[in-house]
């Protein structure tokens, strides 16, 4: 059983008079990532102000580490790193006083711990310039680098994916993986959008009217076994049609150069045998949609996670 | 405690990195440059008791405005006056003391409220502003109480205001000696006061003059702190702030027939009444309104407290 490193006991947030979060409990693993995905307003960034203390709680408890939130505030808050909403930096200081800023603030954050997170962040060019003119993924990796300079055992960002471009999404994806897996560092993602961060999280929480619908483990859920939906680029895409009718029962929708198909995930290597007999060129098998993401739709009655 | 000064240090950085407070320096300066410009006029005329005939020159000087007195009585008030000062120079046999850089310091303590206004200022954006920059989320969520921080950024608003003081006496000092040159290190002067003339040292009236008046600023920045506190927006602590310090005799006067105008906060700020001699109201002593000041003050950071301590930071 792995560390936990953060858990939340019956959370409650009432605002004038109106439940906002209805008791979550769930709790987050040492080297786990985390994504916390639930429509807007479902009370996700609600959630986590109060896991970091912007918020008091009207019920439950955040424990971080074993510490409360409530009653060990410095202890628990230690060991927590943070962006919530937007990445905010002080506009008229640059990148690095940025951090120089913060590092006062915390015990023990060294001038090379800081030189480290820059790097880390890939953050050496502009950390000399005014943080007023750093793009919004720039200000993003300074939120994630000054989050990170006292080394916290819970790393918390807010839709760190927003405003982001697809390479800058792919760049995050790839150091929140790296910090979950070197640093054992447990990662809290929250976003609106399943398929921005589907692929770098372990879990994946649900939320809606502040309450958490399911909790799935992402690896699990690929591997289950109810109809995916799969692309074959296949030459010649009339014969592989015929086949796919006549030895597997399957209905294909062709595509320019593709056959679109519903099947178990269980059929795809017995699908490339037999096109493989038929002497089918086979360039590319892809599942393009996810269980994951079809489980969810159902779960919160609506087409989309907007 | 090395905790603290490193928050300080944040607080003091964040201030004078930001041009808006370098503008307010700015200001200060072409102002006492400019008042050194104005003030040569008068410096001028003062050279003329520098020599060995100075008593000559002031009594020819009051024949002249005795003179002046008889053919137009418009000037009665004001020369008057002159020949009274010029009288205790002589009666006393003091020998005018030419302007000089400490003048010039003493004269300019009405500076002082643009320290107050610029105080004011300071204090409504310290912590309005990490609300409006959305900051506040990364500056609390650190192993520091709240408490700890909000004292930083009080002490600051103190320290801002205790540096630009410095600044406003050391610059005008050094401007005042370069125009008009230096008296030694205690001159005296003959100041006009309630009881007649007086002769002063001008450093005694330079601390009493800007002394007194830095009760009203300690007392006028907490409230803009606190508003700030409270509503977390700069513009609204500026505006109510400014607006009590100017209007605050006005209120007071406008309650004067009541028997709890005594209280109010602008009734006691003035400590020109005690000095005086003169209270505003009966029964007021210097230690009653001390009492009513530090009641107030109390009350002004204890709600600052409150606010920014317990309550949740919300969304815009």
């Amino acid at each position: 059983m792995p560390e936990t490193a953060m858990e939340l006991i019956n959370v409650k947030k009432t605002m004038s008079n109106k439940e906002i979060i209805k008791g979550l409990s769930f709790s987050i693993h040492k080297g786990e990532v985390f994504g916390f995905i639930g429509p807007n307003g479902a009370g996700k960034t609600t959630t986590i102000r109060m896991m970091v203390g912007l918020m008091g709680l009207s019920g439950g408890d955040v424990r971080i580490l074993g510490s409360s939130i409530k009653s060990d505030y410095k202890e628990a808050v230690r060991e927590v790193g943070a962006i919530v909403e937007n990445p905010e930096m002080y506009p008229f200081m640059t990148g690095h006083q940025n951090l120089m800023h913060y590092a006062r603030m915390i015990p023990d954050v060294t001038k090379d711990r800081i030189q480290e997170v820059i790097k880390l962040v890939g953050m050496e060019k502009p950390i000399n310039e005014k943080a007023g003119k750093y793009s919004l993924g720039m200000r993003q990796r300074l939120g994630i680098a000054q989050a990170l300079l006292h080394k916290p055992s819970v790393l918390i960002l807010d839709e760190p994916t927003n405003g982001l471009d697809p390479a800058g999404i792919r760049e995050i994806r790839q150091y929140i993986r790296k910090l979950a897996k070197e640093e054992n560092v447990a990662v809290i993602i929250s976003s609106h959008l399943l398929s921005e961060v589907e692929q770098m999280c372990d879990r994946i929480g649900l939320i809606k009217n502040g309450e958490m619908i399911a909790i799935q483990d992402v690896n699990a859920a690929a591997e289950q076994t109810t109809g995916v939906e799969i692309q074959l680029e296949v030459a010649p895409l009339k014969q592989a049609a015929e086949i796919l009718k006549s030895d597997f029962d399957i209905h294909p929708v062709t595509a320019d150069h593709t056959l679109n198909i519903k099947a178990e995930r269980e059929t795809i290597p017995t699908i490339i045998q037999t096109f493989a007999s038929h002497d089918i060129q086979i360039y590319q098998v892809m599942i393009t949609k996810s269980t994951l993401e079809d489980k969810f739709f159902d779960l919160i009655g609506e087409n989309t996670i907007e | 405690m090395s905790n603290f000064l490193q928050l300080l240090m944040n607080e003091q950085i964040k201030l004078y990195l930001r041009k808006s407070t370098w503008i307010m320096y700015i200001l200060i300066s072409v102002l006492v440059v400019g008042l050194a410009f104005l003030s040569n006029y008068g410096a001028e005329q003062m050279e003329t008791y520098q020599d060995e005939n100075w008593r000559q020159t002031l009594q020819d000087e009051n024949a002249e405005l005795q003179k002046e007195m008889e053919q137009d009585d418009m000037t009665q008030g004001w020369n008057t006056q002159q020949i009274e000062e010029n009288n205790y120079y002589l009666d006393h046999d003091i020998q005018p003391r030419s302007y000089d850089a400490w003048q010039f310091v003493m004269e300019n303590k009405f500076l002082l409220s643009l320290v107050s206004l610029l105080t004011i200022i300071v204090a409504a954006g310290i912590i309005a502003n990490e609300f409006k920059w959305g900051t506040i989320k990364l500056l609390l969520i650190r192993p520091i109480t709240r408490t700890k921080i909000l004292a930083s950024k009080y002490v600051s608003v103190l320290l801002f205001a205790l540096f630009t003081l410095l600044y406003v006496l050391i610059f005008s000092w050094f401007v005042g000696a370069l125009f008009f040159g230096i008296n030694g290190m205690d001159p005296h002067i003959v100041l006009s006061q309630d009881e007649g003339f007086v002769y002063v040292s001008v450093i005694q009236q330079i601390i009493e003059g800007y002394g007194l008046q830095l009760i009203t600023l300690v007392m006028m920045a907490t409230f803009a702190f606190m508003i700030s506190a409270i509503f977390r927006q700069s513009s609204l602590a500026i505006g109510i702030a400014i607006f009590l310090m100017l209007s605050g005799n006005a209120i007071v006067s406008f309650f004067a027939e009541y028997s709890w105008a005594k209280y109010i906060l602008f009734a006691n700020t003035n400590m020109d009444q005690y000095v005086n001699g003169s209270p505003m109201f009966e029964g007021m002593s210097l230690g009653f309104s001390l009492t009513v000041l530090a009641v107030y003050y109390v009350i002004f950071l204890a709600i600052s407290w409150v606010f920014f301590t317990k309550r949740d930071v919300a969304g815009h």
